[in-house]
């Protein structure tokens, strides 16, 4: 594992704000900002600032597995057609969970395989699920690396998820400042999964 | 015949499959529909659409219910491959779907997936789906993927892919307000004067197992699914790359795992979804990767005539890409107006063309710049 992040992040000095930063495009839902802040926070500890370095990026797979699904787009756009409203354009692009995967690759410059699942399991179960679909991609030399990325929607505690990239181990040992290291292995030892 | 070559040994046994389509329930009038070149699309039926833009979709009569189209599917294409029910409950059951409109509507599924996985399960009498495939237009080609890496390390013995999608009015709205879908009531890929795509019933089905299984069980195999590959264009949310990146790293890979050269593919059934941007840059994708072949390789998209069924897209067109090389006919590019300059390719025109095909390309891509390649080979 070279680096993984959560949400809700748990109380840390220095971590950033408790509330999900938007993106340009995407309304109504949750989902697709919790996915791209999860995967922000997990990414910037290995590559820095974006894009990834184009070699390694170039290798790297995205898994964005969710055990609910984008269940407040495709509430909204039930409802929208229950009641005779025009569905907002913008819910088209949103409506299926690669538009985010695409805003994660373009932003980080990661080219390798996307994969969206829904694991049948919750919690540990459906992490070690798309780990499972990220291990595929990597024994079977289809990427060299995956960004894993869990985003569970609503429920009794809110939006939840955790994101973990997986790949060479050299790639931590030659990128990550001494400082950022260290930042790894904190979050890495952080108990808790969705 | 396998041969020792690591490309070989690394084929996949197709060796059951089935599908429904608004042609109908079963292969045949799949292939005879995708040969005929006439489009199944008609006016939407299922739904008022006075208030779309767009009327058309491709529809099987009445109201379908998508657990009886998927258990039934999987139950032909199980016979086919001889897996009898006791051998089913330590078969592999993976699964694409499409959004439950129950489950959008608090119907109490766990998941958007709705309850659909664990009905079709329970009547296939196959072991729970460890998960759904959600990648939109590539959602049942990543399955295929994903099972062919299953059973090549050792992970899985046979493997069930079954994908459903049945034309419904939250996807037809969707899609309309996202100005998508062709008013003119014809899909036409590759055309000038494209209008966009149409939404298709698809439910289709397929069991993939080892080489050594097949043996061993004393199945036939239909095809070989030879190689795959996958990529993104890491390029933008939705529009697909102009140079078609993402596909053509997903074509290259897939012919390398196969170990053959461009001009041992003898047809592409192309993505094609007769949208402006994507079929430009799945051209694009094809010259990246077969060179100067690309001007020769018979192309065609069998969107064209059985429409877009979304997550269950791909599986209905790799299973019509078997068929056509079982066949060594090449089903027409329907809806064909005019050349379009981005757009070049050797498409397959007016009639069904008689070919010798070894090697054929199922090709398919979505949002996100999420590309899949599967290469097929005849048995």
């Amino acid at each position: 594992m070279l680096a993984r992040s959560q949400w809700p992040a748990l109380p840390r000095t220095g971590l950033p704000p408790t509330q999900l930063p938007g993106i340009p495009g995407f309304i109504i839902s949750s989902f697709s900002p919790l996915a791209a802040e999860l995967a922000q926070r997990c990414l910037r500890q290995c590559f820095g600032d974006p894009p990834a370095d184009a070699e390694r990026g170039g290798r790297t797979a995205i898994v964005l597995a969710s055990s609910t699904g984008d269940i407040a787009t495709a509430a909204a756009i039930a409802s929208a057609v229950d009641q005779g409203r025009a569905v907002p354009p913008l819910l088209f692009y949103q409506s299926n969970p690669n538009a985010v995967a695409g805003h994660i690759a373009a932003r980080w410059g990661l080219a390798g395989p996307v994969v969206c699942t829904i694991p049948a399991g919750a919690g540990p179960s459906a992490l070690a699920d798309a780990m499972d679909s990220a291990a595929l991609l990597i024994e079977g030399a289809e990427a060299d690396a995956a960004l894993v990325v869990l985003a569970d929607q609503g429920g009794p505690d809110g939006d939840r998820g955790v994101a973990v990239l997986v790949g060479p181990a050299a790639w931590l040992q030659q990128t990550a400042p001494e400082g950022e290291a260290t930042a790894v292995r904190d979050i890495g030892s952080m108990s808790g999964t969705p | 015949m396998m041969t020792d070559s690591p490309a070989a040994a690394a084929r996949v046994a197709i060796t059951g499959m089935s599908a429904t389509s608004a042609f109908g329930r079963g292969t045949e009038p799949l292939l005879a529909g995708a040969l005929g070149g006439q489009p199944a699309f008609g006016p939407a039926g299922r739904f008022s659409v006075q208030r779309r833009r767009a009327k058309a979709a491709a529809e099987l009569p009445g109201n379908p219910v998508l657990a009886d189209e998927l258990a039934a599917v999987i139950g032909a294409a199980c016979d086919q491959a001889g897996l009898a029910p006791p051998e089913r409950g330590s078969a592999t059951l993976l699964l694409a779907l499409h959004t439950d409109a129950a489950a959008a509507r608090g119907g109490g599924a766990p998941s958007v997936a709705g309850n659909t996985p664990a009905a079709v399960a329970a009547r296939s009498g196959l072991p729970d789906a460890p998960r759904v495939y959600a990648t939109a237009c590539v959602a049942a080609s990543t399955a295929i993927a994903d099972a062919a890496a299953m059973i090549v390390s050792g992970r899985a013995g046979p493997v069930v892919v079954a994908a459903g999608y049945l034309v419904d009015e939250d996807s037809f709205a969707l899609f309309d307000g996202g100005r998508v879908l062709a008013r003119d009531g014809q899909v036409r890929p590759f055309s000038w004067g494209r209008q966009g795509l149409l939404l298709g019933d698809g439910v289709a089905a397929v069991v993939l197992e080892s080489a050594a299984s097949a043996r061993r069980r004393g199945a036939s195999p239909l095809a070989w699914l030879a190689g795959w590959g996958r990529a993104g264009d890491a390029y933008h949310v939705c529009q697909p790359c102009p140079e078609g990146s993402g596909l053509g790293l997903a074509i290259g890979a897939a012919l390398r795992r196969a170990g053959i050269d461009p001009p041992g593919v003898g047809y592409v059934n192309a993505n094609g979804s007769g949208t402006g941007y994507a079929d430009a840059s799945e051209t694009a994708a094809l010259r990246r990767a077969l060179g100067a072949y690309a001007d020769e390789v018979p192309v065609s998209s069998t969107k064209s005539v059985h429409g877009h069924a979304l997550e269950a897209s791909a599986l209905l067109e790799f299973v019509l890409t078997v068929l056509v090389v079982r066949a060594g006919r090449l089903p027409v590019n329907a809806g064909y107006l005019a050349p379009d300059e981005d757009c070049r390719l050797n498409l397959v025109l007016g009639a069904a063309r008689e070919v010798s095909c070894r090697y054929a390309l199922s090709l398919n891509a979505a949002f996100g710049g999420a590309s899949t390649a599967l290469l097929v080979a005849a048995a």
